[in-house]
């Protein structure tokens, strides 16, 4: 028989919006069976009983814009350089780091060589480490000069280059074939610039239609999913109308991007990946980086507009999703959380739909709208069981001590400190 | 971490004499006090510290695997190795390196990586807690030879990346080898000095050139870098021992000349004969198409012969041999390497303290770590296992996990004691 956990006298935060309640989950094998509203279940035989002592209950986290091989340092030839071995390790560190801070699902949206993200997807599934549910990305792809074009004029080599350069069209249906080889969920495309490179910037758009046609191509040949780097209103556009469903950034807006997202609200996720704007602005002095260099660098006129757009987006119901940019040294990995906070400081979101983005949407982004990412009968047994209420302080979900314990599919990734603590008691 | 005081233990402290009943505290990374005691004596646990009260079981040090391949993926053939993508093989690395400090190797020497730098970034990431392992001394590829063992290229195929091995040909080229190695950081160069029979170059050759073979220790030793060989013939071991080589692997093929010159130079060298590889060649590889009428055809069973006559000879004469070896292919699994402490004792006749002392007392010095591990003394680094039965009573117990119940490596538990369930305890009676 499968292994059974009950999760007694604990507050069900179920994650589709609705207020919490009072009740009890019991976990068979790797799913939810029954969400009860009775605080005091019975449990069946041989379950393990854990009493919640009124803790929160609640979802998987699911972390919509992840580079698990984004090595914490201040530039992208910094985390490029990274020799690949080393780089395998990280990311495989990483991603138990994340699946224990309480992130059970990540979309990657990039890695930093082919097959980063592939090794670690196949070694989680593979049960050799441990990590998040993930969907594997591609490398940047970009054009010559674009983000992500490291090389320099005395270093043409491809493997010098943070992303993958394309030239035409021909050339990114080869490269796209290549990742879908490796065998990637989705190919992201790098279609505006970005303040970070100050060569690229932000509002700037380096890929033909006709480039991005080829990709989108080869993406529905092979049931892939394609995702964009646009934070511009005319890659917003340009990703729209080639059915790119996830959209990262997309800071600066107009009418006419607004009205095409809304159309496409029940296939389109925005993941802004706000944290890293803000951080620029007015955390990375310690990286050369002072908040005058960032103004100049364009961020505060981005932020500005980024805040405009994105409140605009969540009122027309576009769905917007927490992780993005996290793995720089200005926004080191496992600080994610921050997002929701951000979502309700500056978006207009309620805690509520802060919590929603991280896990009625996470479902649907993982492409398991209809088992994953909801406290719900039948589900994925993807729970964490918080210490205090995320409604009432967010910033609990970013508190490893507040997170009391993780289970992905039925398995505690990180177990409740009570039980470790009995153990020891009797070592002696 | 925390100091640990193991109470009512018997205590094997690797010097060769008979275990005795006592306690050792471990404070920091070292063996802080080490006390004899009565049967059942108990003292006062000093504050603050875990008590582990071992209930009579056998603690004795972490052992010493000498000659190890974190890299082979348990496939039936160097090729098969090799094809595995830098990814995938990293990780597989990083998943033996754990499993051999969950078996009790609290350290290992690298013999060679299937991969230039995976032996290095292994070494590495253990050392800065990136993931769990043993000590590790890391290894370069197998440097061999054009048509060598270890040269898997084929004639429409011969890009070097195919090959399992560095292929080199000529002392500079074998200079700029050697030099690309010591750059990625390696503790030791690998060179495959003999052949193998399972590759088609017969063990009982010798592949490289003196001028070759003096190159690589040359240029190893300006770097202040061990050298290691896979010397299976007579001629090779005894280029060996004149050429300065540390470590011989395999050394299976002997004549009297070789054996006295291995005797004069006996604290010059360690032997890792890797005797599991051959065994299980000769007879457990059927499943793979290694046949045993297969393999006697290769002339394993011979060199397995000749190895045992070998290792009988060594042993008299107190030359150094060490376990280890070869674990790693499909007959071979990794994880299985207290065997060669079996096959020491019985097909090799050393004593189960003479086997004992192969995996503990040698391998502090095969580590570069002179006496600082491999005894269980005071002020030696605390690499300790603890074992349900007594392993000079039957040796084969340190094959099976579950009698091994726990293991530290440098003051810190990797796997701590399991602990009885409340109802067994004491308070029950």
């Amino acid at each position: 028989m499968d292994s059974s956990t009950l999760f007694t006298n604990v507050r069900i935060l179920d994650g589709t919006g609705a207020m919490p309640y009072a009740g009890s989950v019991l976990v068979q094998g790797n799913r939810i069976r029954t969400v009860g509203r009775s605080s005091a279940a019975l449990a069946p035989q041989g379950a393990t009983v854990i009493d919640g002592a009124g803790a929160t209950l609640m979802p998987g986290m699911c972390e919509a814009h992840t580079h698990f091989s984004w090595n914490d340092a201040a530039t992208l030839a910094g985390i490029q350089t990274m020799p690949l071995e080393e780089h395998v390790l990280w990311c495989a560190k990483i991603a138990k780091r994340y699946l224990e801070a309480g992130w059970t699902s990540c979309v990657g949206a990039a890695c930093a060589k082919p097959r980063l993200d592939v090794v670690t997807r196949n070694a989680i599934n593979s049960g050799q480490i441990p990590g998040p549910r993930y969907l594997a990305a591609s490398q940047e792809i970009t054009v010559p000069g674009g983000l992500g074009d490291e090389t320099l004029p005395h270093l043409p080599f491809a493997e010098f280059s943070f992303g993958v350069n394309v030239n035409s069209p021909d050339e990114m249906r080869k490269a796209v074939r290549l990742f879908l080889k490796y065998g990637v969920d989705s190919i992201k495309l790098n279609l505006s610039g970005d303040n970070f490179t100050q060569d690229s910037p932000a509002d700037t758009n380096w890929m033909s239609d006709a480039e991005v046609a080829a990709a989108m191509d080869e993406v529905r040949v092979r049931g892939k999913r394609g995702t964009s780097h646009a934070r511009s209103a005319a890659s917003v556009k340009q990703s729209l109308r080639h059915g790119i469903d996830v959209i990262y950034h997309a800071s600066y807006s107009d009418s006419e991007s607004l009205d095409m997202l809304e159309a496409a609200k029940d296939r389109v996720f925005v993941a802004p990946g706000i944290a890293i704007i803000l951080a620029m602005l007015y955390e990375a002095e310690p990286w050369g980086i002072t908040h005058a260099k960032a103004v100049g660098m364009g961020y505060m006129h981005e932020w500005e507009a980024a805040q405009e757009s994105l409140r605009a987006m969540h009122k027309r119901g576009i769905r917007i999703l927490p992780g993005g940019d996290y793995g720089f040294a200005m926004t080191p990995h496992c600080q994610n959380a921050r997002d929701l906070e951000f979502f309700v400081k500056y978006l207009g979101m309620t805690p509520m739909e802060a919590i929603r983005s991280a896990t009625l949407y996470g479902g649907q982004i993982m492409m398991k709208p209809d088992e994953l990412g909801v406290v719900k009968d039948g589900f994925l047994a993807d729970l964490l069981l918080v210490d205090g209420d995320p409604l009432a302080n967010l910033s609990i979900l970013r508190d490893p001590k507040r997170i009391l314990a993780v289970m992905k599919d039925g398995v505690f990734a990180k177990s409740a400190e009570i039980a470790a603590q009995r153990r020891w008691e009797h070592a002696a | 971490m925390a100091d640990v005081h193991y109470t009512n233990v018997r205590i094997f402290d690797g010097g060769g004499e008979a275990p005795f009943m006592g306690e050792v505290l471990v404070q920091g990374d070292k063996i802080a006090r080490v006390v004899k005691s009565g049967h059942g004596a108990r003292a006062a646990a000093v504050g603050g510290t875990r008590v582990v009260d071992g209930a009579g079981a056998f603690l004795m040090p972490g052992m010493v695997e000498a000659h190890t391949h974190f890299s082979w993926n348990d496939q039936p053939t160097l090729d098969a190795i090799q094809r595995m993508p830098p990814e995938e093989h990293i990780l597989w690395c990083a998943e033996v390196a754990k499993k051999y400090l969950d078996m009790g190797w609290t350290s290992c020497v690298g013999a060679a990586a299937a991969k230039p730098r995976l032996d290095v970034v292994i070494r590495n990431a253990i050392n800065d807690g990136t993931i769990v392992g043993p000590r590790y001394l890391a290894a370069s590829q197998e440097i061999t030879v054009p048509g060598g063992l270890g040269d898997t290229t084929q004639p429409h195929l011969p890009q070097s990346d195919f090959a399992f091995g560095a292929i080199v040909s000529g002392s500079e080229e074998m200079r700029r080898c050697v030099r690309m190695f010591v750059k990625w950081g390696v503790d030791s160069l690998k060179i495959n000095l003999s052949g193998e029979s399972i590759t088609g170059m017969a063990s009982d050759r010798c592949q490289f050139t003196d001028a070759e073979i003096a190159t690589c220790v040359e240029e190893a030793k300006a770097w202040g870098k061990r050298v290691a060989a896979h010397a299976r013939s007579c001629n090779s071991i005894k280029r060996c021992v004149t050429h300065g080589i540390e470590v011989i692997y395999h050394a299976s093929f002997t004549d009297s000349e070789t054996l006295d010159l291995l005797e004069q130079h006996k604290m010059e060298h360690f032997i890792a004969p890797g005797l599991a590889w051959l065994i299980n060649t000769c007879h457990h590889a059927s499943e793979w198409g290694l046949t045993p009428e297969v393999t006697r055809k290769m002339g394993y069973h011979r060199e397995l012969e000749a190895a045992v006559e070998t290792m009988k000879a060594l042993r008299k004469r107190g030359v150094r041999i060490l376990p280890g070896g070869d674990y790693g292919f499909a007959w071979t699994p990794h994880g299985t390497n207290a065997k060669d402490l079996e096959y020491f004792v019985k097909v090799v006749g050393m004593s189960t303290m003479e086997a004992l002392l192969s995996a503990t007392a040698w391998g502090g010095p095969m580590m570069k770590m002179g006496k600082s591990i491999g005894y269980v003394r005071e002020g030696c680094y605390a690499d300790l296992l603890l074992i349900d039965g007594d392993p000079l009573a039957d040796i084969t117990i340190l094959q099976d996990k579950s009698r091994i119940l726990s293991v530290m490596k440098g003051g810190e538990f990797h796997r701590a004691p399991p602990l009885r369930s409340m109802r067994t305890t004491r308070w029950a009676a």
